[in-house]
C-alpha cells in the first residue's frame, strides 16, 4: 500500500508524458530520468557531485553535533547557562538561515567554509533545542531515583541525566541532518558551482530536464535514507525506548 | 519568583551586553568593520532604508508573497491532514510520498513549479507554499490521531456520529496540532520566501539581501538581515500568544 | 426485568487464534437494581460492561434493555480515566449527550446545571476538565452520564484511579445519587469492599473464559455508609467472597505457569 501511490504515480507520469499529454519537455518521461540517472552515474559527473554534496553535509553534521549536544545538555542543567544562551537561539532560531550565507560569503569568502558552515548553523540550533528539550522533559522522579541510589554528580549525569536525554539527542540529531541536508543543496542552488543542488541549478538553466530530475530525484532518496537510516539506529541503539518517532 | 525575575532580566541583558560590546570592539578597532559594521552604523543604514522607501519596497512583495503561499498551503494543508487523518489508507499512501519530498530543500522545486504554473510571482508563491504546506498537512494529521481513543469511544458512545464526531471531537481534538502545524507553516513560509527570493526575484528581503552583498552594502545587508529576524520573532512570539487565546483549554500543553 | 444478557459470547481474534474473552454469559438485572460485576484481571468485566453499552459486539447471543421512555438512550458510561473533552467546558461536557440528541439548546443546559448541581459542582460549569482534580473530574463523568438520562447506568471502575480518602466520598456521594434517582446501575470494579458498599448484589466473574461464578445477594440494608464494614453480616459476606475469588485467582495462576 505504501509503495503502490508513489509507484503509481510514477506510472501515471510515464504514460501521460509518453503520449505528449503533459509536455515530455518539461516532464521526460521517469524512463527517461532513470537512464539519465544511470548514465550521470556510469559516464558523467553525477558520482563526484553526490560525493561533494555528501562530504559537505559531513562536514557541517559533524561542526554542528560537536558543540550542539553539549551546549544543549549544559543549558538543560545548568539554569544561568540557559538564560544567557536562550535567547540567542530564541532570536536565531526562527531566522531563515540561508539568510546568513551573505555573511559568511562576506567574511569567509565565496567558497567551501561558508557553504559548510551554513548548513551547520542549520543544524546546530535544531540538536541544541532538541537536546535542551531532552533534559527539561526528564522525569524529574528519574534524578530522586538516581540520587536516592547514589549517584552524584558525574555518575548521575552518566547514568542518569545522559540516558534519559538520548531519545531526543537521537531525534535532534536527525532533524539536524535534515535541515543541514536542506541548507548544503539550497546553497549549492544559489552560490555554488558544484553539488546536486547545483546540478539542478544548471539543468534547470539549460533546460537538460531529465538531468535536472535525476538529481532532484537523488537529493530526494539521499534526505530519505539519511533520516531513515538515522532512525533505524536510533531504533536499535536505544531499544529500551518504546516509540522512536517517526521520520 | 525572583529567581524567575532574574532570568528574564538576564534573557534582556544578555543580547543588549552584547551589542554594547561589538559596538565597543567595533569602536576601538578590534573587529573589522567591513564585516562587522558597528549596531549603531546599522541602525542608521536601517533608518535610511525607512526614509527612502526601499525598506518597504521590499518588505511588501515578502509580505504579500508570504500570505499567499500561508493561505495556499493552510487550507490545503489541514483539509489534506485531516483526510490523512481520519482515512488511515489514504495516510499510509500519501505518507511515503511525503517520506521522499519532504526533506528536499523547497527553492530545488523552484524550477519543477515554474514548468507547471506561470513563472513569475505564481511560482514563487507555489514554491514558498509547498513546505508549509506539508508540515501543516503532516502536524494535522498527527493531531487526528493523537486523540485519546477513550475520548473518542466516550464521544461515540453520547451519540456523536459522522458529521458531529467530526464537528465535535475529531477537528477540536486535533486543534492544538493544527495550530502548531500552522505557526510552524507561517515560520517556513518566511524562511521559503526569503530563500526562493534570493533565487527568483528582483524585489523582496531576501532579493535586498542577496543584492545588497552583491554590491558590498553590509551595512544595509545587515539592516535587511535584522528586520528578517524581526518579522521571524514577530511571527513565532505573536503566534504563541495568539494560541493562547484561542485554545484555553490547551494551554497546559502548550507551556509544558 | 430491566436488562437481560442471554448466552452472551465475545471472541476476539487475534495472531491467528481467537480468544474467549466472554463465555456464554447470563445475567439478569432488575429495575432500580444496583449489580456489581467484580472478577480477576482478564474476567472480562469490562467486556461485559461494553458489550451492555453498545460499544463492542457480541460474537453470540443476545442483550435486551428495557425501554420505559420512547427517545431515552439505554445505557450513559461512566468511564474510567473519565474520558471528557479536553477542549469543552464543564457544562458542554455534561449537556454533550443531549447535544447530540438534538435536545435546543436551553433545555439541554438547563438540564446540564441540574445535574451539576446534584453532584455538587454548580460552581464550576465554566471551567475546563484540565482545571478540576481528580475527583471532580469523575463527578463530571457522572453527571454527563446522568444528564443524558439513562435506562441503565453503567460504571467501570470509575473511582479506580482516585485516592482512598476521595474515593470513598465518591461512593457516599454516588449512594445519595442512586437513592435520589433510582436508576439501574451496573458497576464494575476490582473491590470487593466498594462492591459490598454499593450492591444490592455482586457478580463475581471468572477469568479465561470469562463466566459468571458465583452471584452474591447483599442483604446488609439500605442506606448503607463506611460503618457496615463493622458489622458481623459484612465480614461474613467479604470472607464468603473473597475465598470464592482467591480460589479463581490460584486456578488461573496454576494455568499461566502451565501456558
Amino acid at each position: 500500500m505504501g509503495v503502490a501511490v508513489p509507484v503509481g504515480l510514477l506510472a501515471l507520469w510515464e504514460v501521460l508524458a509518453r503520449l505528449a499529454v503533459v509536455s515530455p519537455r518539461y516532464f521526460p518521461p521517469p524512463s527517461r530520468v532513470a537512464t539519465a540517472l544511470v548514465d550521470g552515474f556510469s559516464e558523467g559527473d553525477l558520482a563526484g557531485e553526490t560525493l561533494v554534496t555528501l562530504t559537505r553535509l559531513g562536514l557541517a553534521f559533524a561542526l554542528a553535533a560537536a558543540p550542539a549536544v553539549p551546549l544543549g545538555l549544559l543549558m538543560g542543567m545548568l539554569r544561568p547557562v540557559r538564560a544567557v544562551v536562550e535567547p540567542y537561539i530564541a532570536v536565531l532560531f526562527p531566522v531563515p538561515k540561508i539568510a546568513l550565507l551573505p555573511f559568511l560569503l562576506i567574511v569567509l569568502g565565496v567558497g567551501e567554509p561558508a557553504f559548510v558552515l551554513t548548513g551547520a548553523i542549520s543544524a546546530f540550533f535544531q540538536i541544541a533545542i532538541s537536546t535542551l528539550a531532552g533534559v527539561q522533559t526528564m522525569d524529574p522522579r528519574l534524578l530522586e531515583v538516581g540520587r536516592n541510589y547514589g549517584a552524584q554528580g558525574a555518575r548521575l549525569f552518566t547514568r542518569v541525566i545522559l540516558p534519559a536525554a538520548l531519545p531526543a539527542i537521537f531525534t535532534g540529531l536527525r532533524l539536524g541532518l535534515g535541515l543541514a541536508l536542506v541548507a548544503i543543496v539550497a546553497v549549492e542552488f544559489i552560490a555554488a558551482r558544484s553539488g546536486l543542488g547545483h546540478l539542478v541549478y544548471r539543468h534547470w538553466q539549460t533546460l537538460s530536464t531529465p538531468q535536472m530530475y535525476s538529481a532532484f530525484a537523488l537529493v530526494g532518496a539521499l534526505g530519505l535514507l539519511l533520516t531513515r537510516g538515522l532512525g533505524a539506529l536510533q531504533a536499535r541503539t536505544l531499544v529500551w525506548q518504546q516509540d522512536p518517532g517517526r521520520l | 519568583m525572583s529567581r524567575g525575575r532574574a532570568r528574564h532580566w538576564l534573557a534582556v541583558a544578555s543580547p543588549v551586553a552584547l551589542l554594547i560590546a561589538w559596538e565597543a570592539a567595533a569602536a576601538a578597532g578590534l573587529l573589522r568593520e567591513a564585516f562587522f559594521p558597528r549596531p549603531s552604523i546599522v541602525l542608521r543604514h536601517l533608518r535610511a532604508l525607512v526614509a527612502d522607501g526601499t525598506l518597504l519596497a521590499n518588505l511588501l512583495p515578502t509580505l504579500a508573497r508570504m500570505a499567499w503561499a500561508f493561505a495556499l498551503a493552510a487550507g490545503l494543508g489541514v483539509a489534506v491532514g485531516l483526510a490523512m487523518g481520519v482515512w488511515r489508507r489514504l495516510r499510509e499512501s500519501l505518507d511515503s510520498v511525503f517520506a521522499v519530498v519532504f526533506p528536499i530543500p523547497s527553492v530545488l522545486f523552484l524550477p519543477l513549479v515554474s514548468f507547471v504554473v506561470p513563472r513569475g510571482e505564481t511560482a514563487l508563491v507555489v514554491t514558498t507554499a509547498l513546505t508549509s504546506f506539508f508540515l501543516i498537512a503532516l502536524t494535522t494529521a498527527d493531531g487526528v490521531r493523537q486523540i485519546d481513543p477513550l475520548v473518542i469511544e466516550a464521544a461515540r458512545h453520547y451519540g456523536a456520529r459522522g458529521r458531529r464526531l467530526f464537528t465535535a471531537v475529531l477537528l477540536p481534538g486535533a486543534l492544538p496540532f493544527i495550530f502548531t502545524g500552522l505557526r510552524l507553516g507561517l515560520g517556513y513560509a518566511l524562511i521559503v520566501a526569503v530563500a526562493v527570493e534570493i533565487v527568483g526575484a528582483t524585489r523582496g528581503l531576501g532579493a535586498l539581501l542577496w543584492l545588497s552583498w552583491q554590491v558590498l552594502k553590509v551595512e544595509d545587508m545587515y539592516a535587511t538581515f535584522a528586520v528578517i529576524a524581526a518579522l521571524g520573532g514577530v511571527l513565532s512570539y505573536g503566534l504563541a500568544a495568539l494560541r493562547a487565546r484561542l485554545l484555553p483549554w490547551a494551554q497546559d500543553v502548550a507551556e509544558r | 426485568m430491566k436488562v437481560e444478557v442471554d448466552d452472551v459470547t465475545v471472541a476476539f481474534e487475534g495472531h491467528g487464534r481467537s480468544v474467549v474473552a466472554l463465555d456464554r454469559i447470563s445475567l439478569r438485572v432488575a429495575a432500580g437494581e444496583f449489580v456489581c460485576l467484580v472478577g480477576p484481571s482478564g474476567s472480562g468485566k469490562s467486556t461485559l460492561l461494553r458489550v451492555v453499552a453498545g460499544l463492542l459486539r457480541q460474537t453470540s447471543g443476545a442483550v435486551r434493555i428495557e425501554a420505559s421512555r420512547p427517545g431515552a438512550p439505554l445505557t450513559a458510561m461512566v468511564f474510567q480515566e473519565h474520558a471528557l473533552l479536553p477542549w469543552r467546558t464543564v457544562l458542554a461536557n455534561v449537556a454533550f449527550g443531549p447535544e447530540n440528541r438534538g435536545v435546543p439548546r436551553a433545555a439541554r443546559e438547563a438540564r446540564a446545571r441540574e445535574m451539576l448541581a446534584l453532584v455538587g459542582l454548580a460552581r464550576f460549569a465554566h471551567h475546563y476538565p484540565h482545571q478540576l482534580s481528580g475527583g471532580m473530574k469523575q463527578r463530571v463523568g457522572i453527571a454527563r452520564a446522568l444528564a443524558n438520562d439513562p435506562e441503565v447506568l453503567l460504571m467501570d471502575e470509575p473511582f479506580a484511579a482516585l485516592d482512598a480518602q476521595t474515593r470513598t466520598i465518591m461512593q457516599e456521594e454516588l449512594l445519595r445519587i442512586w437513592a435520589t434517582l433510582g436508576t439501574t446501575v451496573i458497576y464494575v470494579t476490582h473491590s470487593l469492599e466498594e462492591a459490598l458498599l454499593l450492591g444490592d448484589r455482586v457478580v463475581l466473574m471468572t477469568a479465561r473464559p470469562g463466566r459468571v461464578s458465583q452471584v452474591f445477594p447483599v442483604e446488609l440494608g439500605r442506606p448503607r455508609g463506611l460503618e457496615i464494614r463493622g458489622s458481623p453480616a459484612y465480614g461474613v459476606l467479604l470472607e464468603k467472597i473473597w475465598s470464592q475469588l482467591r480460589e479463581e485467582v490460584v486456578r488461573a495462576m496454576d494455568e499461566d505457569r502451565g501456558a
